[in-house]
């Protein structure tokens, strides 16, 4: 047997070999160090607000009383007509708003935008597909460019202003419910009762995240789909999701940040406030800047305590950059891309055909083309200012480039910007190979000319563009797009908020974003240089000076 | 003699503080996926039932950052796929010297995502781990079936996610079976 030299050395042997089987157990056990969020721990500016949810449900109008909705109402404008007899100037309020209207000027760049006028990746279109897109609409019977945008009675009230969660209007039916019964969803099985609008009447109050979420949690045509921040699971969501809109906290509605006057609601996609600088205003007050900002509550100094020093990075940063961390946190998959030029593919028996992703999400579909999806998504990060451009019907492009849908300007020298967290939406769609410009498509008009009926791409062009009164080449291309959406809703609680290490390190999360110096994340090469070259002299010194000292003390011994 | 000595023990403090380092790196694998978390967990879900002549079965499919939502906070996206195989977990299990890896089982993969927003498959390291338990032949095995279970065909279309209750011990349970 090997016997060794030294005597001992068995020993240490025998330690370093016991050393090798027990490191890699401290080695994961030791978990590595989560960084701890910022924790404000001084009383928030926030408090006051704790009263106020249970006050927003109490009415001193009991409806089911009044009895004028005591009737059997045939259709959705007969209820309208009785809402009226108390409410006289409710259909004259909403008639000015961006909600009814779905037509908006921005003033600041004079583009002519609104949802029937914009095109965009995701349906591309409302002209020659109103009877599904008004669905959404706070109307009755939009069901071509003939509607009467005057008639009080075609206002619907009670898809705001329904309490019971069971008034639902129907892609197909112009903005209506169904009165009679009604397979739903399409060729399903299953079948949905006529809408019981004396029951819902009765039971109307104010808006919830429920009646505002029944459209714009659907947004681009299914739950989750657009936005990424606002999902259907802002309907009843945990702390975790969202801070103030936790139903067993804060337990916001929407309208309590989307304040509105005389119908009109605060916040807007087409001209967002990228920067509120003025501090806190009372709610209530003559105030004309948006009230749906960060800032209107919170103020523009919110940090004390040991994380005062966020406050300095509010001259670069919107709120929201920090407080949401990722958006789709509810567990639902928003959509990331769409791709239409993929569209008509069908199964072995020449019928169209949906394919399925792990998550349960259609992945291709005939109608449509291929799209893709994720969840928990970290946000694309970009300078923005509030102004946004849109590429309009009538704009050129130049088809060898991305074209952006809207473009958000801004830059880190222009005083007015922030970097802000948004959710970049990536598709490829249909265009004008002629004229350059984006293309109005009937996709699910009663006409063969459909797309979702005959799968042909060019006469649903060539039809939606007779219908919009546009000039169309007659070819009809593929074009890369992409349209941003500022992240704003899904709010996560001060403990999860972004952590300094996820931008201040090399790859961050705002790596790409220029005009902005991040210690961790940016070096200066001269700096760098100069660092190296003193840390190296002082090396040199000291090993010159212990050199002298060992000499001297050689010589003298 | 004293200067070997020194030596020696020198090389066994940068061997340790080497092998510190190196932990987490030996131990346990790291690999990105190109599919989302749950395309990646249903991928090797259908890798691991194509290894059944291996004794492999799924055992559970757990969300741990459910659980933390629940509790109020935030974490990224998580699953725990966990599979094993009685033709290699019985050896094991039957000899008293070494029934203690039973803390081991069952084999589990987690597929979760990180900040730079990519989806990543962590594994252990089972030859390693074999290895140094005394159990170097048959998780080698394992080892040499955990590559298939991260090889990926995207020829193949994105298979649906196998949500597999986690099974109840030795007899499995309703949905799975268990080792």
């Amino acid at each position: 047997m090997f016997k060794f030299k030294y005597k001992g050395a068995e020993l240490i042997v025998a330690f370093v070999l016991s050393l090798g089987m027990i490191w890699p157990a401290y080695a994961t056990s030791d978990a590595k160090a989560v960084d701890k969020a910022p924790v404000k721990t001084k009383g928030s500016s926030v408090d006051v607000f704790d009263i106020a949810t249970e006050q927003d449900k109490k009415s001193t109008a009991d409806h089911s009383k009044f009895k004028e909705l005591q009737v059997d109402f045939k259709d959705g404008p007969a209820v309208t007509k009785a809402c009226l007899a108390c409410h006289t100037e409710a259909s004259k309020q909403l008639h000015k708003t961006k909600h009814w209207n779905w037509d908006y000027i921005n003033a600041d760049t004079k583009q002519h935008l609104g949802k029937k006028n914009v095109i965009n990746n995701f349906c591309t279109s409302v002209p020659s597909n109103y009877k599904f897109c008004t669905a959404c609409h706070i109307g009755y019977g939009w069901e071509d460019e003939n509607f009467d945008f005057t008639a009080e009675e075609k206002v619907d009230c009670l898809v705001c202003h329904d309490t019971t969660a069971s008034y639902k209007k129907l892609p197909g039916l112009a903005g209506h419910p169904n009165y009679k019964t009604m397979e739903w969803p399409p060729h399903s099985g299953k079948f949905r009762a006529p809408t019981d609008l004396k029951r819902i009447a009765q039971n109307v109050g104010k808006t919830s995240r429920a009646t505002c979420g029944a459209c714009h949690f659907r947004g681009g045509g299914g739950d989750a789909v657009k936005h990424g921040d606002l999902d259907s699971t802002l309907t009843n969501p945990s702390r975790y999701l969202d801070v103030h809109m936790d139903a067993k906290g804060l337990d916001f509605s929407c309208a309590k940040c989307h304040t509105s006057d005389s119908h009109e609601v605060a916040g807007s996609r087409y001209q967002p406030t990228a920067v509120d600088d003025k501090g806190t205003f009372i709610r209530g007050s003559k105030d004309e800047r948006n009230a749906a900002t960060c800032v209107a509550c919170h103020g523009n100094v919110p940090h004390d305590g040991e994380y005062e020093k966020m406050n300095s990075h509010t001259d670069k940063l919107a709120c929201q950059t920090c407080h949401i961390p990722a958006y789709a946190r509810g567990n639902k998959h928003t959509k990331m891309s769409w791709d239409w030029s993929t569209l008509g593919e069908m199964d072995e028996n020449g019928k169209p055909k949906k394919i399925f992703g792990s998550e349960g999400k259609v992945l291709y579909d005939s109608k449509k083309g291929d799209f893709t999806y994720d969840r928990y998504v970290i946000p694309e990060y970009q300078w923005f200012n509030g102004e946004v451009e849109f590429t309009l019907a009538d704009t050129k492009f130049d088809p060898s480039q991305v074209l952006k849908i809207n473009s958000f300007k801004g830059n880190a020298d222009d005083g007015k910007s922030r970097i802000w967290p948004t959710k970049v939406f990536r598709g490829k769609q249909m265009y004008d190979k002629g004229n350059n410009t984006l293309v109005v498509t009937s996709l699910s008009d009663d006409k063969e000319t459909a797309l979702w009926k005959n799968f042909d791409i060019n006469k649903a062009v060539e039809y939606g563009m007779k219908y919009a009164g546009r000039d169309f080449s007659g070819q009809v291309g593929w074009i890369e797009t992409e349209m941003s959406w500022p992240i704003t809703h899904m709010v996560a609680p001060k403990e999860d908020v972004v952590a300094c290490h996820q931008c201040h390190t090399e790859n961050g999360r705002l790596a790409g974003i220029d005009g902005i110096y991040m210690p961790g994340a940016n070096n200066t090469p001269l700096l760098d240089k100069l660092g190296f070259a003193l840390a190296l002299l002082t090396l040199i010194g000291v090993l010159i000076h212990g050199a002298i000292r060992y000499f001297m003390h050689k010589r003298g011994g | 003699m004293m200067k070997a000595v020194v030596g020696f023990i020198t090389g066994i403090v940068f061997v340790g503080l080497v092998g510190w380092n190196m932990a987490d790196v030996m131990m346990l694998r790291e690999v990105a996926s190109p599919y989302s978390v749950e395309e990646t967990a249903a991928r090797i879900q259908r890798n691991i039932q194509s290894l059944s002549a291996n004794g492999w079965t799924l055992s559970g499919l757990r969300n741990p950052a459910k659980a933390v939502a629940n509790s109020g906070s935030n974490v990224p996206p998580v699953l725990l796929i966990e599979a094993c195989s009685t033709k290699y977990s019985g050896p094991i299990l039957k000899d008293d010297a070494t029934r203690i890896l039973s803390i081991l089982m069952p084999c589990t993969i987690t597929v979760y995502k990180k900040d730079d927003g990519k989806t990543y498959i962590g594994l252990m390291n089972a030859g390693l781990m074999g290895k140094m338990f005394g159990v170097g032949d048959i998780m080698a095995k394992v080892a040499k079936d955990q590559e298939t279970f991260v090889t990926f065909d995207s020829s193949k279309p994105a298979p649906p996610l196998i949500k597999v209750r986690p099974g109840g011990g030795g007899a499995g349970g309703k949905d799975a079976d268990g080792c």
